[in-house]
């Protein structure tokens, strides 16, 4: 909403520089985004909250001005119209309005022998001062009414519809209206419309047509005041693509007993710079709206904001609003809304108006007292130490979109088996459903940065997904993208470590033991990945992309690892509590065994069989070194697994160890066809 | 002697060098003149032909064994271990170090928030990101008219059809993290500090300020004796902690359904202190967030009795606040995952 201060003058008196002013508007809930010195007036550009309609005019603002300025508003074009006169109230054109809940009040004043002409020069300046075109004298004057009173107006050329019988109707099938901005447009049938007994001549609220628009032939004229029911009109503007100035006020309310005066002050106008007399005023409606009352307690005041005011005080503030006060007890007033008010509805309303008016930077700052809550919160706690765990071993965080295209989605095949949830309004078709998987939207993220020429990407996420179950579901899920070669200085030089799948599950097996979960698996099932287990239960997935998928993600020359395991299923597992261990009170021995196994056979098998058979002196089995080479055959991989026997009763010596030991190396060559070195 | 447990002895032996030292033991116990090798060499001429070609044979591989052992173990001792410890290389060396990952700018400030209210006495609590209609709207004061209400504001969730069945309520893509307020008010009783994180969406095209999906944190406080004045220190001391002790804050008029009296709060331009710059559109304030009296209609819906209790509440956009604070001008680098972007922080 623009307004200038020089009209801003004709209805209050202002002592304030325009820049003081703005400030005030601003900080009484007028934001004032811009100030522009033009033409030796100050134009104000101020955003309007869409539940202040009554801001949405040069007499709406000038009201506020008043109010806090404490000056007094000067009604003058707003006053009364003495043309009012209850014996023209029904002479017009005959009006039908189909439905009342569409249009609550329609008025049609007819004004005969106009010359159409150019504005006076006052007139065109201040309506280009506030970005107004200016057309005629004609059009000029509705469009002045309009930004001065906040009131729509529209003038039909009268000549050009039948003046019998106006009615105010949905639009029929197959109608159609060209409309002022010269388009034909097909109006739906819960599009308003203004008719004579023939044919559409506008869109209510929104647009006039074409066809009875006035222009320089235009002699007679009938100027529509009316009030046509917000919903409706949005819904037309919405359905037509049409937004206009009056389509803005009528959506967000017009006040029905400024109706007449704006038709009235209208007159005046046309009367006075175009000539004309008014022959009729026709009107059918409402005329007056119910006044709302709303009782209001001082005590409440001071509950909400904190702040002690005389009641006398409230009460001069709410008077400057237009706001009517009647005292019922020392402290308890019964306040009447006015007509522009009908945001006002409940006490907190009045007390938002106490509070804009006495100035929320006057509030003081208090703290309120509070109860510490010590609910522990797991859930986020274990997040935030999950990601600060991934942190430490160089894994980076990455958010990417919760909402993704189901053709990527396709190219994952059998990682999305879980149907995914669809969105009814997507922006595009890469937003068209919720992602059933973090693993497409981190490969891209790895990919984007692989092409960005990084050597090594390491990236999480920890998000929601989503499946459509019975009804959508979310959980919560960590995943992992590990591609390209890791290159690191140490005293012997570079190292340069190709990201592997053992890599991720080096990642995620070291959040399993931070969180206590001892019992997991990774299960290999060929081309469709390996299978995360915690308790028995699939957990998540581990893969490295397929050939034809990373050509897809447009990687080239580089394997990339992806990992996807279920938070909430990994927490349900989590064992927090830790428990003391005895310190061992005797040392223990280490013995290491070196060997050859074939590729094809698992360490899992082995370290399973050696803790089965080494017990009870058998502590511990680690793998402390493999190696593949020269000295290798092929087909095979050297290992060395370091034992450690210890007892919790003695001192264990080397005797007492060796036929233990070599009983395990017998076992291992019997059972695994291993070869010791 | 047993070649074979010889080989095998090597192998133990050599496991334990860890030092220099013990490497010119291990060289001397093997390859010395009067190792191991040698005693083995010596017996050579005792054997007949044909042991001999065999023997020796193994004899040659075990020495060739020997020396790449000894090769491979000097090569992991590159510096004398002695020297390493005491004296060390080139200081102007970079430091050895496994390098560490970052968190997510918006995880760090979300963090730094939620931990300054957390200090506070506040509760975090989190939710769904699929919502009701009911708790994203209705609970909230958001009339079925609002136009945040449309298609245009909000993401609907496709409905399933199935076989004429009655509609279940509309689901949606939570478009603020509000009805979390909805949620706990519904379960627990006053007073309540909370502070809800999360991941939020509206359907707006994707531009340098723009995102369809962002976070907001929400904060919201329920007693018998919460004010208007208690909500502006809250936010006073939320600010300066964020901000720093020099921020400014002003609190301007503005409208919500869910609150009223409602407020914009504005900092001081982090940028130009307030003098106007181009950050501030050359009005010396920044807007972070939005806030107000809990509308006693949000107590009607989720049962407070609005005669005992009053409340406050407030949201913020994080990428905004991590934007001001991080001077980033793209809400899209956050969503992006340039390496050399999250690196940065």
């Amino acid at each position: 909403m623009r307004v200038t201060y020089n009209w801003l003058k004709d209805f209050v008196e202002i002592k304030l520089p325009a820049r003081e002013l703005a400030d005030k508007l601003t900080m009484a809930g007028l934001e004032v985004v811009s100030l522009e010195e033009k033409e030796g007036d100050f134009i104000f550009e101020i955003e309007i909250t869409s539940n202040r309609p009554d801001w949405l005019s040069v007499l709406g603002i000038a009201r506020e001005v008043a109010a806090i300025t404490g000056a007094k508003l000067k009604l003058g074009a707003a006053k009364e119209p003495k043309s009012l006169n209850p014996k023209t109230k029904n002479l017009g054109p005959k009006i039908n309005i189909e439905n009342k809940n569409d249009c609550s009040l329609y008025t049609a004043r007819i004004i005969k022998n106009v010359k159409v002409g150019p504005s006076p020069e006052w007139m065109r300046q201040r309506l280009e001062l506030i970005g107004c075109r200016s057309v005629n004298n004609l059009v000029d004057i509705t469009n002045y009414v309009l930004f001065e009173l906040g009131e729509p107006l529209h003038a039909f050329d009268l000549d050009k519809l039948d003046p019998e019988k106006i009615v105010v109707r949905r639009a029929k099938p197959g109608e159609k209206l060209a409309t002022i901005d010269a388009q034909e447009r097909n109006l739906a049938s819960n599009v308003l419309v203004i008719a004579d007994q023939h044919k559409v001549v506008a869109l209510a609220g929104v647009m006039g047509g074409k066809e009875t628009e006035v222009n320089e032939k235009t002699k007679n004229v009938l100027l529509e005041a009316a009030v046509f029911n917000p919903l409706i009109v949005r819904r037309s503007r919405q359905a037509l693509a049409l937004q206009s100035e009056s389509s803005y006020r009528f959506e967000r309310g017009v006040d029905l007993e400024m109706v007449r005066k704006t038709s009235a002050r209208a007159l005046e106008l046309i009367k006075e710079y175009c000539g004309g007399e008014e022959v009729t005023f026709g009107l059918s409606g409402l005329t007056k709206v119910k006044e709302a009352k709303v009782a209001l307690d001082a005590s409440y005041v001071a509950k909400i904001l904190g702040i002690n005011l005389a009641p006398i005080k409230i009460k001069q503030m709410l008077t400057r609003l237009g706001f009517k006060i009647q005292l019922k007890s020392k402290s308890i007033f019964n306040v009447g809304v006015p007509s522009f008010r009908q945001d006002v509805k409940q006490q907190v309303d009045l007390i938002e108006e106490v509070a804009r008016i006495f100035g929320y930077a006057r509030i003081p700052v208090s703290l309120p007292s509070i109860r510490p809550d010590l609910t522990p919160e797991k859930r986020r706690g274990l997040v935030s130490e999950i990601k600060n765990m991934l942190i430490g071993l160089g894994v980076n965080e990455a958010i990417t979109y919760s909402l993704i295209d189901r053709r990527g989605l396709n190219s994952l095949g059998f990682l999305v088996n879980a149907k995914p949830v669809e969105i009814m309004n997507p922006l595009s078709q890469e937003q068209e459903v919720l992602r059933p998987t973090l693993i497409l939207g981190l490969a891209r993220a790895a990919a984007f940065n692989l092409n960005q020429k990084q050597d090594y990407v390491a990236l999480f996420e920890i998000a929601h997904l989503f499946r459509l179950e019975e009804k959508p579901a979310e959980e919560l899920a960590l995943a992992i993208a590990l591609s390209g070669t890791k290159s690191f200085l140490t005293e012997q030089g570079l190292v340069r470590d190709e990201a592997s799948l053992l890599n991720l599950k080096g990642v995620v097996e070291t959040i399993f033991n931070r969180l206590g979960i001892i019992d997991y698996d990774f299960i290999n099932r060929g081309a469709s990945g390996i299978d995360v287990y915690a308790h028995n239960e699939k957990i998540g997935v581990m893969l490295g992309l397929s050939p034809q998928t990373l050509k897809e993600l447009d990687v080239k020359n580089r394997d990339l690892f992806l990992l996807e395991v279920s938070l909430d299923k990994l927490f349900s597992f989590a064992k927090l509590n830790k428990r003391f261990i005895p310190l061992p009170k005797y040392p223990g021995i280490l013995r290491d065994i070196s060997f050859i196994l074939k590729e094809e056979l698992s360490v899992k098998d082995i370290l399973a069989l050696l803790k089965e058979k080494g017990q009870p002196l058998l502590r511990n089995v680690l793998v402390a070194d493999y190696y593949k080479g020269k000295q290798i055959p092929a087909g095979y991989r050297g290992l060395t697994l370091s034992c450690l026997y210890a007892s919790s009763e003695r001192t264990l010596t080397e005797k007492e160890i060796q036929p233990l030991h070599d009983a395990l190396c017998e076992t291992l060559s019997q059972k695994f066809e291993v070869k010791i070195r | 002697m047993d070649i074979h447990a010889v080989s095998s002895q090597i192998d133990l032996d050599i496991q334990q060098v860890d030092s220099f030292e013990a490497l010119e033991e291990f060289r001397l116990r093997y390859l010395g003149r009067k190792g191991i090798l040698a005693e083995l060499t010596s017996v050579i001429p005792s054997l007949s032909k044909e042991e001999r070609a065999v023997f020796g044979q193994q004899v040659n591989a075990l020495k060739n064994k020997l020396l790449s052992l000894v090769e491979d173990k000097q090569k992991s001792f590159s510096v004398s271990p002695e020297k390493r410890r005491r004296t060390s290389s080139d200081l102007g060396m970079p430091g050895l170090a496994q390098e560490l990952g970052h968190l997510h700018p918006l995880t760090q400030i979300t963090d730094e928030i939620c931990a300054i209210f957390s200090r506070m006495g506040f509760t975090i609590v989190e939710g769904p990101e699929i919502e009701t209609e009911y708790n994203n709207f209705t609970g909230l004061n958001i009339p079925l008219e609002h136009p945040s209400r449309e298609a245009f504001d909000t993401f609907y969730l496709k409905e399933k059809t199935e076989g004429g069945k009655q509609k279940t309520e509309k689901l949606l893509l939570r478009s603020h993290t509000s009805p979390v307020q909805v949620r706990v008010m519904k379960k627990h009783k006053p007073p309540l500090a909370i502070v809800v994180p999360g991941r939020v969406y509206r359907p707006d095209a994707v531009d340098a300020s723009h995102s369809f999906m962002f976070h907001q944190i929400e904060g919201f406080m329920v007693g018998k004796d919460i004010k208007f004045s208690d909500l502006k220190g809250i936010l006073a001391m939320f600010a300066k902690a964020v901000f720093g002790e020099e921020i400014k804050m002003r609190f301007r008029p503005h409208f919500f359904p869910f609150t009223e009296p409602s407020a914009e709060v504005d900092i001081s331009c982090i940028i130009c202190k307030g003098q106007g710059c181009s950050v501030c559109g050359r009005k010396g304030w920044l807007e972070i967030l939005g806030s107000g009296m809990i509308h006693p209609n949000v107590f009607k819906q989720v049962g407070i009795d609005t005669k005992q209790y009053t409340g406050f509440a407030f949201g913020m956009g994080v990428e905004r606040i991590a934007m001001l604070k991080y001077g980033i001008n793209d809400i899209r680098l956050f969503f992006e995952n340039d390496l050399r972007f999250l690196r940065q922080f």
